[in-house]
């Protein structure tokens, strides 16, 4: 493998790969803006640049690719000079509103700002301001934040495959906005989010609910269709606030879809039935565990049960469920289900260029994987069903037999059940599942079940011995 | 002057446009006979040899220049002409374009033949509306003629030609903003490499040539880079050189005089007759606006590329732009200043925000609002956009900043003491 000298150590790297890269796989970090890995290389905000031997000018670090030999320094002090003198260009017009700003705390400006930048400023000019138009629901727009890296525009157009934002005007009046203001059409919006270095463009959803430094993270999987995007769930005192792309070269690269990252908010809808309920009295009541359990198990006696599986349930579930049917149900047929129209992995396909599937669960393949049907109508002679769910799947239309539900359910659709035992959604519970490319992805636990609701092993339990 | 060492000025008349002038008085159009029957090597050679320093600006030799186009490439080659000519000061191709359009048609004809291309384009600056014109009649004339289009003079090349007019900016005469804006996108600078000889229009191979440094092609051709090269009187440096004179002098207007044959005193004294009302000369800016400004004490330098280098200026576009005694540097950098702060394009940062700093400190001082650490902290942002920019356009505006501040100090002072302008 070719060398380089970066900062006095021989760093190893493969041919293409630019002095950021190569840099960072050395532990040292070369400070950047408008430099994202997965998208183009611009060269713009000149943050990158570093010292090369037997170049007369500082080179931009992202732009120059590693050659055998060069001698980089990323720590001279040509170098922190043209640091510092970023930083005081594009402060000069930032408003630094940090304390009211979303971004604050994980903010590339501020963090580059407190590493390189200078303590005092030598701007006593006017600052530059603009009037921003609304960009649609998902993203609220600051532009006098902006620092003009161009990663919106580049993700909008190499990415999401619409050139929707753009640069208008020119120079010291450049703008950084949509094609006549018109809102955002991409459904990968949060995107712009996700990769803006500044606080311009931050979640409306996520506005003002709580301070960056407060989150915690944690790694899971997107349950949202059969692709299984790495994300992240944020989260401070059971409570999620945000969910956010997480780096997956195999699966998503660096992004996720609106879908996905507004997905978890079911989660902690007030309609969704946290406690155990039965039938009583012609509605669904609130009750307690052991009434719930054996008024479920009387409502299926002696009947011919069908089990169905959301989709949306981890291999760990399904297996235990797998187990648990034999000896409780002997001969009950057990289905998956997830999607209107998607009974297997042959309906399963692309949904888009860029990362949706059809199949609207994660877990179908993992499901597959287990031997088990798709479900397409309920077999003759059927007159009821235990239904698994982990919160995504669709239920399918379930008339004239009586139906228990296991797992997350909205208290519309579980209205005519005869019982609800309330389980776990994806951001309660670790757990395997199976994307369309047949990996296994991990979900995990990021917040405690809400009040009475418990996990699949749990409830089996209480099934067979209470 | 003798006539011989002049091969645009003498042709600079409305008579010289029509095709039949040109081949009547000008030899048109036989070089470019003489240059289909040799190979493209031997004309980068004669290139080579002619000591051609591109006229746009930065002075590359363009015989070397041709040379790094590849021989094999699976995308269209492109012959570009710069034609944006926007530096301030600068109007000389306009001249060449007016009158003698027909030696720029030959000249891109040459071009294209010895770096494999057939398509060009003529990228001129939106401003020359009547220029366009004029150039769009000339080749109508060459392809009526069978000298543009298919099977040219019977020999299987082709070559098409097309006149591109920008929308105004003076970023696009970089040659890779130009190539942008050319493909309908932003006029904004690439990040290079790649260059524009690997991958320039719509991806492939490309060179952008000056007006003036394609019109003196046909004429190397038919004399020989050797003829071209001793016209210079510098050694690196072949050929004539068209100036454009602007400013305070008796006569401006464009000068043709072999490369490194005159100082510039000689240049604004003897030919140009002097600074207007025979006023002392504060400055000459020699080379459109961006060139580091001349105080009246360095004028005895050899008007060339690597005798101004030397003295810290630049050649540039041969724009010498005479400031006499009464007028105000300060307000005439804060001018220029405005210029490149106006003309930025704002995709980096140190042009986008330091350009406009900087127009903001000279507005203050100008206006008597100045302060003491003004001017130290105009040269340290002036320092700190040079050579730390995507394109050129950071160091242009840099460069006369600097030069200004350091040179002519005193006015600066004066003004910041005194509240005012000294002379209003």
């Amino acid at each position: 493998m070719p060398k380089c000298i970066i900062d006095g150590r021989e760093v190893e790297f493969t041919p293409g790969q630019n002095l950021i890269e190569v840099a960072k796989s050395a532990g040292i970090e070369i400070p950047l803006f408008c430099y994202h890995p997965g998208l183009s290389v611009v060269a713009q905000c000149r943050m990158c640049a570093v010292e090369i031997e037997k170049f007369p000018k500082l080179q931009t670090a992202c732009s120059t690719p590693a050659v055998d030999g060069m001698v980089v320094k990323t720590q001279s002090e040509k170098v922190k000079q043209n640091q510092k003198s970023v930083m005081e260009f594009l402060l000069i017009n930032h408003p630094l509103d940090c304390p009211i700003c979303d971004k604050s705390g994980e903010c590339d400006l501020q963090d580059q700002s407190y590493g390189y930048g200078d303590a005092y400023m030598r701007t006593s000019e006017e600052r530059r301001t603009y009037v921003d138009l609304d960009m649609g629901p998902v993203i609220q727009k600051n532009m006098n934040r902006c620092i003009h890296c161009t990663r919106c525009i580049r993700f909008g157009d190499e990415i999401a495959g619409i050139r929707e934002m753009v640069a208008i005007q020119r120079g010291n009046n450049t703008e950084i906005t949509t094609i006549d203001g018109r809102p955002l059409e991409t459904d990968y919006a949060g995107n712009y989010s996700d990769i803006c270095p500044t606080g311009s463009l931050t979640l409306k959803d996520f506005r003002f609910k709580k301070r960056a430094w407060f989150l915690k993270k944690t790694a899971t999987t997107c349950e949202g269709c059969s692709r299984g995007c790495a994300m992240e769930m944020q989260h401070e005192a059971n409570m999620i606030y945000r969910c956010i792309a997480r780096e997956n070269q195999a699966v998503n690269k660096y992004w996720i879809c609106d879908e996905g990252r507004f997905n978890y908010h079911y989660v902690q809808e007030s309609d969704r039935v946290t406690e155990p309920a039965m039938q009583s009295s012609g509605s669904l009541q609130m009750s307690v565990w052991k009434d719930s359990v054996v008024h479920a198990r009387n409502a299926l006696q002696g009947r011919k049960v069908a089990i169905l599986i959301g989709s949306d349930l981890t291999l760990e579930e399904a297996k235990l469920i797998q187990q648990f049917v034999p000896g409780k149900f002997p001969g009950a047929p057990i289905f998956h289900f997830g999607t209107p129209g998607i009974v297997s992995s042959k309906d399963d396909d692309a949904a888009d260029a860029l990362l949706k599937r059809k199949s609207k669960t994660s877990n179908l393949h993992g499901m597959e994987k287990l031997g088990i049907a798709g479900f397409s109508g309920l077999p003759l002679g059927i007159d009821a069903v235990l239904v698994f769910r982990g919160g995504r799947a669709e239920l399918p239309k379930l008339a004239g037999v009586r139906v228990v539900g296991v797992g997350v359910f909205k208290r519309p659709d579980a209205e005519k059940f005869e019982a609800v035992l309330p389980g776990t959604a994806f951001t309660e519970k670790d757990g395997t599942i199976v994307n369309f490319m047949g990996m296994e992805q991990r979900l995990k636990r990021a917040i405690v079940p809400p009040r009475e609701c418990k996990s699949v092993s749990e409830i089996l339990m209480m099934w067979a011995n209470l | 002057m003798p006539e011989s060492t002049q091969m645009f000025k003498p042709h600079f008349h409305e008579e010289a446009r029509p095709l039949a002038y040109y081949q009547a008085k000008m030899n048109g159009y036989t070089a470019l006979k003489k240059a289909l029957g040799m190979t493209p090597d031997a004309i980068i050679d004669e290139m080579k040899k002619s000591n051609m320093r591109g006229r746009g600006g930065a002075g590359f030799p363009t015989g070397v220049k041709w040379g790094f186009i590849p021989k094999q490439s699976a995308k269209p080659k492109y012959l570009v002409c710069n034609a944006d000519e926007s530096e301030p000061g600068t109007f000389k191709d306009r001249d060449i374009m007016r009158y003698t359009p027909h030696l720029l048609i030959e000249g891109m004809l040459i071009g294209a033949h010895a770096i494999g291309s057939s398509t060009g384009y003529i990228y001129i600056r939106g401003e020359y509306t009547r220029e366009a014109k004029l150039l769009n009649q000339a080749i109508d004339e060459a392809y009526a003629a069978g000298l543009l289009g298919k099977n040219i003079l019977g020999t299987g090349f082709n070559f098409d030609l097309t006149v591109h007019r920008g929308a105004g900016a003076y970023i696009c005469g970089e040659e890779t903003a130009l190539l942008n804006s050319l493909e309908g996108k932003r006029g904004e600078p690439r990040v290079k490499p790649p260059f524009p000889a690997q991958s320039g229009a719509y991806a492939g191979p490309t060179i952008v040539n000056n007006v003036e440094t394609l019109a003196a092609v046909p004429m190397i051709i038919n004399n020989g880079g050797e003829w071209f090269a001793k016209l210079g009187k510098l050694e690196k440096s072949g050929g004539t050189r068209l100036l454009s004179v602007s400013g305070h002098v008796k006569n401006p207007g464009v000068y043709e005089i072999p490369a490194g044959s005159m100082t510039i005193r000689e240049i604004v004294y003897n030919l140009c007759g002097g600074v207007l009302g025979d006023k002392k000369l504060k400055a000459v800016i020699p080379g459109g606006s961006s060139a580091p400004v001349l105080t009246a004490d360095e004028i005895d330098v050899i008007y060339d590329i690597e005798p101004l280098m030397k003295i810290g200026s630049m050649m540039g576009s041969a724009a010498l732009m005479v400031v006499s005694e009464d007028y105000c540097v300060v307000k005439l950098i804060k001018r220029i200043t405005k210029f490149y702060e106006h003309e930025s394009c704002g995709q980096c940062t140190p042009c986008r925000e330091g350009c406009k700093w900087m127009e903001d400190i000279l507005h203050r001082i100008e206006d008597g609002h100045g302060r003491e650490q003004d001017l130290s902290l105009l040269l340290d942002i002036a320092d700190n956009i040079n050579g730390k920019t995507l394109c050129a356009l950071g160091d242009a505006a840099a460069g006369p900043v600097t030069s200004f501040v350091k040179k002519f100090r005193a006015d600066f002072e004066a003004h910041i003491r005194g509240g005012k302008c000294p002379n209003a």
